[in-house]
């Protein structure tokens, strides 16, 4: 399903990814867990091509790439296997939220404009943007934009949907309304990748959880596994360093 | 010396009559400078190359020099340029039976290219990388992220650039009247010489240009406010 094999990838003789391997399989939920700066994001912009790996094989679905060799032709099909939601939303600022959605499915889907119209408004029904069609994302909140980021990924029907941090940008109340439909979506048996900081979030949806530093898969396992009894330092250390500053905000939000 | 107020309207209705030369020497050149402009932009975006070093070489030669300059070159050398070519390959056109206004046109059309070039070029690079890669998150090719997704924005962002350039070269066209081009400037002067009243018809060129570029402007603030509707949020 998803198959990466010695993923390596470095910024400007920096290397970032030293060597990811791994197998994702179909319906699976992956969170990826890791301190800031351990290549997170540069993992899963690899899995699209945004970013092009210096060395090894990257499959998804049918399609399979071998790094050094990728032609434009083969990149396309790579990325047409998977869909992207972004920190940042990056919503198709010109386009309203309607319109954000059916753009896929009418530029690489091939769908007439009345059926992929159809087709958007349930997804953003589902989603709960049904009364939004005609505003641009310039006039949502980060959650709702974030829904909408959700809704247009779902629309491609992709073999796997890559989440890089969905909730970071977005204010704390925010958070909830964005994650509960990340786990309705995971409940549909879409195969999800997710990096996140939401560590509630990630022991309850996920099947698999990987734990990353500097730029290696330090540890994998179940949430069970990952989360009660972590095998390696560095994930106790950084399991603990989150639940302690999740702590502290807790308590200076009771304080204030 | 008196000013004769009466004249300025018989002018104005005299020079306005040239009115069609001018927009024709502003707007076909903007036109093909539309394209030229496009293309170098995207040339030197994507670093093409060999044409890249050219696109360089021609916005820095175009910017750096005068358009009168460009007019004269044009105008003096093509005409060389095609007669040798046309002795050559034997293809009995003769440069002195080519209408002036093409060379004017071609060489306003080469200005146009560079300006809008660089217009064009901060257009797109305005636009965040985040809207390409979303694009091509969604399975979209380079051809399809630039000419759905980046290039309209960058060309709402730029209206009130495009509209300075329009109001640039209509100003600009009077200079085609050093080539014996009927256009505003070149009729306004004919009549100031006949008339001998250069006053009264150079305030009536004025007030056309100056009518012009206000129409121009709001235009360009309606289109503007329209095309970048989607920029400025709030709650509908
Ligand atoms: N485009 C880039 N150019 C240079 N360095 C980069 C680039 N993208 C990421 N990096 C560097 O690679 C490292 C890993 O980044 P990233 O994958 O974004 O980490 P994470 O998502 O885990 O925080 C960081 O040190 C970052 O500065
Ligand atoms: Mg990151």
């Amino acid at each position: 399903m998803i198959y990466l094999k010695d993923i390596q990838k470095s910024f400007n003789q920096q290397p970032v990814l030293k060597g990811i391997n791994l197998k994702i399989g179909k319906g699976e939920v992956v969170t990826i867990l890791g301190p800031s700066g351990s290549g997170k994001t540069t993992l899963l912009r690899c899995l699209n091509f945004l970013e092009k790996p210096d060395e090894g094989i990257v499959q998804v679905g049918d399609i399979q790439v071998k790094s050094k060799k990728a032609t434009k032709r083969e990149i396309l099909s790579l990325r047409r296997q998977s869909a992207m939601v972004f920190q940042h939303y990056n919503l198709f600022a010109h386009k309203t939220v309607l319109e954000n959605v059916m753009e896929g499915l009418i530029v690489t889907k091939k769908y007439k404009k009345a059926e992929a119209k159809r087709e958007s408004e349930l997804l953003l029904e589902k989603v709960g943007l049904g009364d939004k069609h005609n505003y641009f994302p310039s006039q949502l909140s980060g959650g709702q934009q974030q829904r909408v980021g959700i809704a247009r990924a779902l629309a491609l029907n992709p073999e796997v949907i890559l989440f890089d941090e969905p909730t970071s940008a977005l204010d704390p109340e925010l958070v909830g309304e964005v994650l509960s439909v990340i786990k309705a979506i995971a409940q549909e048996g879409i195969t999800m990748v997710i990096v996140t900081h939401e560590m509630s979030f990630a022991k309850e949806v996920s099947d698999r959880v990987l734990f990353m530093d500097g730029g290696v898969i330090v540890e994998e396992g179940s949430p069970l596994e990952i989360f009660n009894a972590p095998k390696e330092e560095r994930t106790r250390q950084f399991l603990n360093r989150i639940s302690r500053d999740f702590s502290v905000s807790f308590l200076e939000e009771r304080a204030n | 010396m008196t000013i004769d107020i009466l004249f300025i309207w018989t002018a104005f209705k005299e020079i306005i009559k040239a009115l069609p030369i001018t927009l024709i020497l502003t707007i076909l050149p903007l036109l093909a400078g539309f394209i030229i402009g496009l293309a170098v932009a995207l040339i030197r975006i994507y670093k093409v190359k060999f044409l890249c070093r050219v696109a360089n070489g021609y916005v820095s030669f175009f910017r750096g020099t005068p358009i009168i300059m460009h007019i004269m070159l044009i105008y003096f050398g093509f005409p060389l340029l095609i007669d040798q070519i046309s002795t050559k390959f034997d293809l009995g056109i003769q440069s002195n039976s080519i209408p002036i206004i093409l060379f004017v046109l071609t060489a306003l059309s080469l200005s146009a290219g560079a300006y809008l070039s660089e217009i064009f070029r901060s257009g797109i690079i305005s636009v965040s990388n985040g809207q390409m890669e979303a694009a091509y998150s969604v399975g979209m090719n380079s051809f399809q992220a630039m000419t759905r997704i980046v290039l309209p924005q960058a060309i709402a962002q730029s209206i009130p650039n495009f509209t300075n350039i329009f109001i640039g070269f209509l100003h600009t066209s009077s200079i085609a009247f050093i080539v014996s081009q009927k256009e505003m400037t070149g009729a306004a002067n004919i009549v100031a010489s006949t008339n001998l009243k250069f006053l009264e018809s150079f305030i009536a060129a004025g007030l056309i240009y100056w009518g012009l570029t206000i129409i121009a402007e709001g235009l360009s603030f309606l289109i503007e406010k329209k095309a970048t509707a989607y920029n400025r949020g709030g709650v509908q």
